[in-house]
């Protein structure tokens, strides 16, 4: 050590003895160094994600007694009645035509509201900021607007039909019309969602392509067609992900507005869980269907994560 | 026949005049280059060319049409964009097909047209790549293709050149100059380097202010610049100018400027008789700035300087001196080394001296 190490450690000896303590810890574990500072991340994952995980994959190996009890070891008994049963299938269909009703159509609206929100106009971002509102609308009070729109009696909805000569309709109780519905709603939720990240999609767009585009001879549906849409289509493809995956997990507006009837006509894999778990007390069943949907939205975002690598190509 | 005419053009954007009652042709198969300042309303004239704005007074014509109201696709015209605006989703094959495909030329001649541009340019190899595995001035040429295949009859180009490294650019210069040559088309090229525009155009537009200050061929706008604007941006390093006042000196009209006299030519003495007793600002190139010891004997005025800073260019050297708190730059030749400080007597070469009027900075003959 030369003299004006020794001066300045003399001077600053608590500086000195932790520099040389996290000079050790780096030499001896860098491993143990990372894990000080994800410490408080993990802490927080290992309570409220990875042991609940953990907690249920464990559950489904054990049925339930009629007090909710943990019952006898099963082992894979349970997972293979829940998923081969009727009711599970019919939660899976009912998500998937739930999620059919609620991505392509919020994708088509919220694309469509961003490309006119996407001109140069006075006053724009006041639109911008009406068709993006719904992420600050609760779940709770979408479903009580939307409660309101489909009232059989007093609704907006029967409204207009009766005023067209139509017979009323019951929406939240019609077999053929309770999904359809609940996903006008969920459209309506997460449409604020998909508008604020296809607009942004949008302005990632150079204004010179377009203007080649224009020069080069192509009409207004040729430069949407050949330009805007390829261009965008790594922000579509993310809507249509995150889309997917918040329609999986859709719980609000189907407790409030339907329950899950008329006789499960809007039962997600979801609401067929807190049912199992909340009202049936069956934590095994219940259990079993949350890691079914786990390994559902885990696939969906494997393959998200694997395109959002092929869009870096495009830059 | 495709000239193009702006015909008292104005375009506004709010409150901002970006082309001010601009009016200039552009000769059939000329190579027209449109030179100013950044902000100086060329790009904007080249868009209303292009259909990408709408003129607010004053008509475009294009051949003999009116174009104002033609949409952009409808123009059979070619931009070439500073940053090239390639489609990053397309590869270069159909990049340069795109304004082919959207005019739905069959397939086989599509195909033969972009290869013909490609084997003129240099891109045969590269068809398949997408501009972003391309380097810069690969893609600055798919962009001149792209505009080549659809034999366009008036080319725009938008700095085309600016985001080349220096070699490359005036590689690329001559390249277009000689492109032009083979294609026969008109060009509007605008830039904002003065450089480019005296080694590339046929005849120069000079627009300052959203205005047109002059036109003419390289030679006239070096030599005849019509006003202050014009002398001081076109040239390089730039013309000096000297504020004076015209007297008369035994019976021979001299300009003063501070302790400088310039004595002036018989013709030039006739052509400022009027301006007698006012004030007058000459302008003198570098080039024409001599030191005494290159003068002719007995020649007379001359300025007392200091040598400030020499820049050597290896043939010749652009020596910058102080003479009160004027700056005078000389290009001078490398023979004679010159150090900081060193004082000497310049001459002017009294006979490609300019005159401007101070107030409305215009040439004065």
């Amino acid at each position: 050590m030369d003299a004006t190490d020794a001066t300045a450690n003399q001077r600053l000896p608590l500086i000195a003895v932790a520099n040389r303590l996290l000079q050790r810890l780096r030499g001896v574990n860098r491993l143990g160094f990372a894990l000080i500072f994800l410490a408080p991340s993990l802490v927080i994952f290992s309570a409220f994600v990875f042991y609940p995980l953990m907690k249920a994959v464990y559950l489904g190996f054990y049925e339930t007694d009629n007090f909710g009890n943990q019952g006898d070891f099963v082992a894979v008994d349970q997972y293979r009645t829940v998923l081969s049963s009727e009711a599970f299938r019919h939660s899976l269909w009912v998500t998937f035509l739930f999620a059919l009703y609620t991505v392509p159509p919020g994708i088509l609206l919220g694309l469509a509201l961003a490309l006119l929100a996407n001109q140069k106009l006075p006053g724009i971002s006041i639109f911008r900021i009406m068709f993006s509102s719904t992420v600050a609308t609760s779940v709770a009070v979408a479903s009580l607007m939307w409660l309101t729109l489909l009232n059989p009696s007093v609704g907006l909805l029967n409204y207009f039909l009766v005023e067209a000569g139509q017979p009323r309709i019951d929406w939240l109780n019609d077999l053929d019309w309770a999904l359809p519905a609940v996903s006008a709603t969920t459209v309506w939720l997460n449409l604020g969602l998909a508008f604020i990240v296809i607009l942004a999609g949008l302005q990632t767009i150079p204004e010179e392509l377009y203007e080649s585009a224009r020069v080069e001879g192509a009409s207004d549906w040729s430069v949407f067609w050949h330009v805007t849409l390829p261009l965008l289509s790594p922000t579509l493809f993310f809507v249509s992900v995150v889309g997917t995956i918040l329609a999986f997990q859709s719980f609000g507006q189907i407790h409030i507005l339907t329950r899950g009837g008329p006789l499960d006509a809007t039962t997600v894999i979801v609401y067929s869980i807190w049912q199992d778990a909340f009202q049936r007390f069956d934590y095994g069943v219940a259990s079993v269907q949350a890691v079914a949907l786990f390994l559902l939205v885990l696939g969906l975002t494997v393959i998200q994560l694997r395109f959002v690598e092929r869009r870096v190509f495009y830059q | 026949m495709s000239r193009v005419v702006f015909d008292h053009v104005t375009k506004r954007f709010g409150d901002v005049v970006a082309v001010d009652d601009l009016s200039l042709e552009v000769h059939d198969k000329e190579f027209l280059v449109v030179l100013g300042p950044s902000g100086c309303g060329k790009s904007t004239a080249l868009r209303l060319v292009a259909g990408l704005e709408e003129p607010a007074e004053g008509n475009i014509i294009i051949g003999d049409r009116i174009v104002n109201n033609v949409e952009a696709k409808n123009r059979n015209v070619a931009m070439v964009f500073q940053n090239y605006a390639l489609f990053p989703h397309m590869s270069v094959y159909d990049n340069m097909a795109f304004g082919l495909r959207m005019r739905r030329i069959p397939r086989r001649e599509r195909d033969q047209k972009v290869l013909d541009a490609a084997r003129m340019l240099g891109l045969q190899d590269l068809l398949r790549r997408r501009p972003g595995e391309l380097s810069g001035g690969q893609r600055q040429r798919v962009a001149l293709g792209r505009a080549i295949v659809r034999n366009p009859s008036v080319f725009l180009m938008d700095e085309p050149l600016s985001n080349l490294d220096a070699k490359l650019r005036v590689q690329t210069r001559r390249e277009l100059v000689k492109l032009h040559r083979q294609l026969e088309t008109t060009v509007i090229f605008v830039t904002h380097d003065q450089v480019e525009a005296m080694t590339m155009g046929a005849r120069i537009a000079i627009i300052h202010e959203g205005a047109l200050q002059q036109v003419g061929d390289p030679q006239e706008v070096y030599r005849h610049p019509v006003n202050l604007f014009v002398a001081s941006f076109i040239g390089s390093p730039a013309m000096n100018f000297f504020h004076c006042e015209l007297r008369l000196h035994d019976g021979q009209p001299i300009a003063y400027s501070g302790g400088a006299r310039f004595p002036l030519t018989e013709g030039q003495a006739r052509s400022l008789a009027a301006l007698r007793g006012q004030q007058v600002i000459i302008g003198v190139r570098p080039e024409h700035i001599l030191p005494d010891w290159e003068a002719e004997e007995g020649s007379e005025g001359g300025l007392n300087v200091v040598v400030d800073t020499v820049e050597s260019m290896g043939h010749e050297q652009h020596v910058t001196f102080s003479a009160g708190d004027t700056t005078i730059v000389a290009r001078l030749d490398a023979a004679r080394s010159l150090r900081d400080g060193e004082r000497l007597r310049l001459m002017i070469d009294q006979a490609h001296v300019h005159f401007f009027d101070p107030d409305s900075g215009q040439r004065v003959e």
